[in-house]
């Protein structure tokens, strides 16, 4: 850059330091006006300090993270990290990630959403170029469980602080802090503050994204009112082919640790930044690391005031699979509901012929899990909505929907299925408790039931479950790992099961995912409902678990995710569509289980590359090819921990399972 | 705060003003703009559309086994004001493409930097102002 050039920038981003302090010496102000600004309209980009023509052709080059408060994990994420995942099928329609957003070309348009009676406004909608709807809601409702879905706009709160609105974002999917390379976890929070100035908004935005940093990124954005402006809008041209090349369209293309050699091309141009700053780190964006540069203070004894989180990611991680001994019930799609029973996931699909349930649960939560069902089941009549003769279905003189007044509510429909996506204990726990409970038709006639196996509902499993649950629970017993009315009624060997007719008016299949979690995982399809229930393959909470002993791989995990999202289908941009139920774990669409899948394909092809250079189980352990993934799939103490993980990738690919 | 956000003001004089692209990846992060790599083959599809179009084309790489590449081109307005329309390219068209390679190792694709068509003498990439922005 040019004296000149340097000088124009320097008046920009004097008067953005000057937008900044106004802006936050605003968000000090408690009280809320009685009028507050409007920052309804078309706005267009102003500033902000985007690296954006440093590298050329006014795009982010690899490694710029001047400015970001990196710990370890968030740099070698971001090292590893390739653009070209754009290219792959489940990311090409992505829209840009929240941080992003206001700083991409196109223009923002906030529309208000006003309350009819009191003027009030109850929500904003922003909109940019290359995004879905940002509602931020102003009328205090509260926030969604943390087993509810994450999107791309996030679930968004905001309030008046003074003149300047502060929107809190959660619920937001991982995606990126900066184009090329910087990323974000699932996990963060985003606040915003918008300021009004005349025909001038600021915007400063904090991400707070522990998993990848020592503390809270800042970075600020101007906007110009224009009246004459509109705001641009770019529609999903996403291929049906990979824009990545090859016939893999499972392809992850990503960077193994070191690989990444264009990490410091842009700073050939700029050599008066040194190589450590541009990497990025807590210490980096204090002034006092200016002391490091004439040696006189190392980067190491530096010390710097340096704000902490306000996130407890590990408790925001647990809240997804609460531990609680309850049962809390989300609805998903068409006619199926989640039910999160003590932390694990159960699949529930309610309609005019009954209950389905994919997997009971632990046995311990069998009473409660049957009365949120049975709440389900016995939902009340709605009350009368026609009158009089003009009702449709009218019969007779009187509307139907008398009866529904007068009567009490007509018996529900009872269990008739379970499925179990394998014998692990949190799946198979409550079968005889709640299949007992259940009544599937099996002859006998005229609806009464055979003598045996009674009236259960029908059980369906891999037989690989069968075999495991009806074997001597021990070397040294002769009773079965679970009693006979526990165990699956009717069991399936191929690499499908499909229910031979609709049930509740939809197809179900039921497909075996071989050699993933064991040897008999299944997951379950309900083609209407557009909702698979992914048993243990995926989780939101932890590290897929491997159990080699029971038939288990890391390859059949990875297949099982690649099917998943073969199956599924996005409704727009990325989002939505198919809705997948993880085994423990927040409700997932499609970009989940890709990037799920992404993690654990990486991790994959990382321990490859160390076990190629001859690398032992425990020098693999020692390079923590995982390290940028702990913070948020990892664990030091329970039952599956990140060491366990390590071990299970490494033994799965060293018998090229 | 305000000191760090002096610092912040002061490194960022080092910056540059925001002139977000289009494009919704970084070409420069995407491609090793530094290298060229040269193919002859097949034309099997052509996907005229934004914000860029794809060029896929069936040839050998550097180890001689047939790949199927993925050549990214400019979007449609660009190539239209070029004369280029989804009728310009046909299946089984043997066109030379020269494009910048992935930085990613395995991968098949490209940034289309030329393209040439040598049964009628076709060409884009060749002239002032055919670069894909």
């Amino acid at each position: 850059m040019d004296n000149a050039g340097r000088s124009r920038m320097t008046v920009r981003l004097v008067f953005l330091a000057v937008a900044l302090s106004i802006s936050l010496s605003s968000y000090a102000q408690p009280a809320r006006p009685a009028t507050p600004p409007d920052i309804a309209g078309e706005w267009v980009l102003q500033s902000n300090e985007d690296p954006g023509q440093i590298g050329g052709q006014g795009q982010p080059t690899l490694g710029y993270y001047l400015g970001i408060p990196f710990n370890d994990a968030g740099r070698m994420r971001a090292d590893t990290s390739a653009e070209s995942l754009w290219g792959t099928p489940e990311y090409q329609c992505r829209p840009h990630s929240a941080p992003h957003q206001w700083r991409g070309l196109g223009g923002a348009r906030i529309l208000k959403e006003v309350d009819p009676l009191s003027s009030e406004v109850n929500a904003y909608h922003i909109k940019f170029m290359r995004s879905l709807d940002w509602p931020v809601y102003m009328d205090g409702r509260p926030r969604p469980p943390a087993w509810a879905p994450h999107t791309w706009s996030g679930f968004s709160t905001g309030e008046w602080i003074g003149n300047t609105l502060k929107i809190t974002t959660t619920h937001l999917k991982d995606g990126y802090l900066r184009r090329a390379g910087p990323q974000t976890s699932d996990m963060y929070t985003m606040t915003d503050l918008i300021t009004r100035h005349g025909d001038t908004i600021t915007v400063v935005t904090v991400i707070d994204d522990p998993i990848y940093q020592d503390e809270p990124f800042l970075q600020s954005t101007t906007y110009q009112a224009d009246l004459n402006a509109t705001t641009n809008w770019e529609t999903c041209n996403a291929s049906s082919f990979a824009e990545n090349g090859g016939t893999n369209r499972h392809w992850v293309p990503h960077f193994l640790p070191g690989q990444n050699t264009g990490l410091t091309e842009w700073l050939k141009g700029e050599k008066w930044i040194p190589e450590a700053a541009a990497r990025g780190g807590v210490k980096t964006i204090y002034p006092e690391y200016r002391a490091t540069f004439n040696g006189s203070v190392k980067a190491a004894d530096l010390k710097v005031p340096s704000s902490k989180s306000a996130v407890n990611v590990s408790k925001a991680i647990a809240d997804q699979a609460p531990r609680d001994g309850e049962v809390h019930v989300l609805p998903v799609q068409g006619n199926i509901y989640m039910l999160i029973a003590d932390g694990n996931n159960v699949t529930v699909s309610i309609g005019a012929e009954g209950v389905l349930m994919v997997n009971t649960g632990t046995a311990a939560m069998s009473d409660k899990i049957l009365a949120a069902v049975r709440q389900l089941v016995n939902e009340p009549p709605k009350p009368n909505q026609c009158f009089g003769v003009n009702c449709s279905g009218t019969v007779g003189w009187s509307s139907p929907f008398i009866n529904n007044a007068i009567s009490s509510p007509t018996p529900s429909k009872p269990l008739r299925f379970i499925i179990n996506t394998s014998a692990a204990p949190e799946n198979v726990g409550g079968n005889q408790k709640i299949g007992t409970t259940g009544f599937f038709p099996r002859g006998g006639g005229f609806g009464a039931a055979i003598a045996s196996p009674g009236r259960t509902a029908q059980i369906i499993a891999h037989e690989n479950v069968l075999f495991r649950m009806s074997a001597p629970a021990s070397p040294t017993s002769k009773e079965p790992a679970y009693p006979t009315a526990a165990q699956p009624t009717d069991s399936y060997f191929d690499e499908f099961h499909k229910l031979p007719e609709y049930f509740n008016g939809e197809a179900v299949i039921v497909y075996h995912e071989p050699a993933a979690n064991t040897d008999g995982d299944s997951i379950v399809f309900f083609r209407h409902s557009e909702v698979i229930s992914a048993g243990n393959i995926f989780s939101t909470v932890s590290y897929p678990i491997i159990d080699l002993e029971k038939g288990g791989s890391l390859q059949g995990v990875i297949k099982g995710l690649n099917h998943i999202l073969d199956l599924s289908v996005a409704e727009y941009r990325s989002q939505g569509g198919t809705w997948i139920i993880p085994g423990r774990g927040r409700l997932s669409d499609t970009a989940d289980v890709a990037s799920y899948r992404n993690m654990v394909t990486i991790i994959r092809d990382r321990v490859q590359d160390l076990i190629d250079k001859g690398m032992t189980l425990e020098q693999v352990k020692a390079a923590r090819p995982t390290m940028d993934f702990d913070g948020r799939y990892g664990a030091d103490t329970g039952s599956w921990t990140t060491t366990m993980f390590v071990e299970a990738v490494y033994k799965s690919l060293k018998e090229k399972k | 705060m305000m000191r760090r956000i002096s610092f912040i003001a002061t490194v960022a004089v080092l910056m540059l003003a925001a002139v977000a692209a289009y494009g919704h990846h970084s070409y420069a992060a995407t491609y090793d703009t530094s290298k060229e790599v040269k193919l002859q083959g097949k034309l099997i599809q052509f996907v005229f559309r934004n914000p860029h179009s794809y060029v896929t084309l069936q040839a050998p790489d550097d180890k001689g086994a047939m790949q199927r590449w993925s050549v990214e081109w400019a979007g449609t307005s660009q190539l239209s004001n070029r004369g280029i329309t989804q009728e310009t390219l046909k299946i089984n068209d043997a066109i030379t493409i020269v494009g910048r390679p992935s930085r990613v190792p395995g991968e098949y694709r490209l940034l289309m930097v030329n393209l040439t068509r040598p049964a009628d003498g076709f060409s884009w990439g060749t002239r002032a102002g055919e670069i894909v922005d």
